[in-house]
């Protein structure tokens, strides 16, 4: 949820319950005013009754005046008779309906008789006010709600700009990038903080990483030179004495060693220059002209293996760089080998959308979140575990999907242009 | 032929004077831009092995000057950057091949000895080793006037073992050679097996002596018997 949303959430109801709860109050409240401005009149009425009986020994003239209504019965004096006030319906004779009334009820003594008194007012008017107020206090309350909710739209969302700003350019920071976060002026002082908080934490971010990069780099190289010389010591070493057989197979393994060695150091460095975006000279490539001088250069590989090959390949020319290209291609194509069993198969697919490089294997199916992170591989696996990272960076250097999938007991990796 | 190897790392320019010079090679050595810029200007050679990464200046300055003095030396480049641009910009520059390090000698022997016989004067595309003769030309191979009908492989093969006669060449190098360094073939050195088993058939049977002979288990040498 929004913060703005939560916000406007939190205030709307907390006004409506506001607004109910002093609604209650405010209407009890102006009710009593009114109902006991009313009684106070039906008191002074009453006054009026007893003082003109008091001065002319007779009852006033019963009847309905205006808004008032008087009435007189005879009543047993030995009963008890409370006076009291009540809510009643009357029928107002001058507007010739039936409206709602309060009433007093008592005694007076008349020449030793005793008459009970009913004095009835309208209460149309005070129930007309009450009703009154309370539309405009409803109106105001409204009007309150409306424009708070109004401020919080617009006010909030462009208070908040500043912020979605850093957030979207945190969103798209890239450490391999070259541009560093932008700081967009404002006035607020938080966002000022949080501004200049992320741009010293991208910087610095980028400084670790171009340091460790560098690091990287410079390893990878200063391994190269000692490496050759290895590998130069070696060839100069065989050509000295004889040797017995398992003295050649450990050179041999030497041998091996450093080859693994150099080709990861390589393969490290051209993670490295992917990741960095240093690879130019993009150029068409005919796919299915690569995909078949590729099948060629692998094909002794194959016949050793008897793995049967089976190629499906339309004409598809992409644009990326050739080096990217052979790459991508050979360790797809030599993982097939690789992962291959004797006398198995290998099925290349390429059409307008997609590269597929199907292979039979082992029976169970690699872990697909897995498959392409450095230096993941299978137990069984002689490879470095890098063909792959490296085939997903060349793919997503040029927005192409490299996907792994294990179906009908093949091992499917799927580039989809 | 006469080569200058421009190497600043003595113990790598050690082995690659020992693997040239023992067959009549003049092998020149410098350790430095200076000194490399100095031989460079008086002397001529056949073929000029430069390091990149050199004390006191760029392979490719050097380069460029070779280039600027109209030299028709060879050059091939060596380096540790596996670096494209580095291998654009030397070929550009004029450089002949470029090998990245770490590297075999005998892939080393090979390019040079490619490079010179380019290079050379005579126009000779004909490289001889007792009864074999290859023309480079035309791909072909005649065992005493007689064509040999060899694959791709096997004929990129002959000339390797003929660049490194009498040296013993890796199974490693020999991969690497055949089907270049991109794929990591070290999982598969057997099948390289069947391919000089072939070559060896194919010669002995146009009547050629058995030059090569397995070594060890690590690779084989194609020897003058």
């Amino acid at each position: 949820m929004k913060l703005a949303a939560k916000y406007n959430r939190v205030t709307l109801i907390a006004s409506i319950i506001v607004f109910v709860f002093t609604g209650v109050i405010y209407y009890s409240v102006i009710h009593y005013i009114l109902t006991d401005q009313l009684d106070r009149d039906l008191e002074i009425e009453e006054d009026e009754i007893a003082a003109y009986v008091q001065t002319n020994g007779k009852l006033p003239q019963a009847g309905s005046f205006k808004e008032q209504k008087v009435s007189y019965h005879l009543i047993d004096p030995e009963r008890d008779f409370e006076r009291r006030y009540f809510y009643n319906d009357y029928f107002n004779e001058s507007a010739q309906k039936i409206e709602p009334g309060r009433s007093l009820i008592s005694t007076v003594k008349v020449n030793g008789k005793l008459y009970s008194v009913t004095v009835t007012k309208s209460r149309v008017e005070s129930e007309d006010l009450v009703r009154i107020i309370f539309l405009i206090t409803l109106s105001v309350t409204i009007v309150l709600l409306i424009t708070l909710l109004l401020i919080n739209r617009f006010v909030l969302n462009n208070i908040w700009k500043p912020f979605y700003g850093i957030l979207s350019q945190m969103k798209a920071f890239n450490l391999a990038d070259k541009n560093d976060i932008r700081i967009e002026q404002t006035k607020i002082d938080e966002f000022t903080e949080l501004n200049t908080a992320v741009a010293a934490m991208s910087l610095r971010v980028k400084q670790d990483y171009r340091e460790l990069k560098s690091f990287t780099d410079n390893a990878s190289h200063e391994m190269m030179t000692p490496l050759a010389v290895i590998n130069s010591k070696l060839d100069t070493l065989i050509q000295t004495e004889t040797f017995s057989n398992s003295q050649g197979e450990l050179i041999e393994d030497i041998y091996v060693a450093v080859g693994k060695l150099s080709r990861l150091n390589q393969s490290l460095l051209m993670l490295a220059k992917i990741e960095n975006n240093l690879i130019g000279d993009q150029e068409a490539i005919d796919l299915n002209e690569l995909v078949s001088q590729k099948t060629r250069q692998f094909q002794e590989l194959l016949q050793s293996h008897n793995i049967n090959l089976k190629t499906e390949l339309a004409n598809k020319k992409i644009n990326m760089n050739k080096h990217l290209a052979d790459m991508l291609i050979n360790n797809l194509l030599s993982n097939a080998i690789r992962h291959n069993y004797k006398g198995g198969e290998i099925f290349i697919q390429l059409d307008d959308n997609q590269l597929t490089v199907s292979n039979t294997g082992s029976d169970a199916a690699l872990i697909a979140s897995k498959v392409f992170e450095r230096f993941y591989k299978n137990a069984a696996s002689e490879g470095m575990g890098l063909g792959l990272a490296i085939s997903n960076q060349i793919c997503n250097l040029y927005h192409f999907k490299l996907n792994y999938a294990y179906q009908n007991t093949r091992h499917t990796f799927k580039v989809s242009f | 032929m006469k080569i200058l190897l421009i190497e600043d790392e003595s113990s790598l320019r050690e082995s690659i004077i020992t693997y040239f010079t023992d067959e009549g090679n003049i092998c020149e050595t410098a350790v430095d831009y200076k000194s490399a810029v100095e031989k460079i200007n008086i002397y001529n050679y056949d073929c000029i092995l430069l390091d990149l990464t050199l004390p006191g200046g760029d392979g490719m300055e050097i380069l460029r000057a070779i280039k600027k003095i109209n030299k028709k030396d060879g050059v091939l480049i060596i380096s540790a950057r596996h670096s494209l641009d580095d291998k654009l910009d030397g070929l550009n520059l004029g450089a002949d091949d470029y090998l990245v390090k770490p590297f075999h000698l005998s892939e080393l022997k090979a390019r040079v000895t490619a490079i010179v016989r380019r290079k050379s004067y005579d126009g000779s595309n004909i490289i001889t080793f007792n009864e074999i003769h290859i023309d480079t030309q035309a791909m072909s191979v005649k065992i005493e006037g007689n064509v040999l009908t060899l694959t791709r492989k096997e004929y990129d093969l002959l000339v390797y073992f003929i660049a490194n006669h009498s040296k013993v060449i890796t199974k490693s190098a020999i991969a690497e050679h055949l089907w270049g360094d991109e794929i990591d073939l070290s999982d598969h050195f057997d099948f390289i097996y069947t391919h000089i088993k072939n070559l060896r058939k194919k010669l002995v049977e146009a009547g050629c002596k058995d030059y090569i002979k397995s070594m060890y288990g690590v690779g084989y040498k194609f020897e003058n018997v």
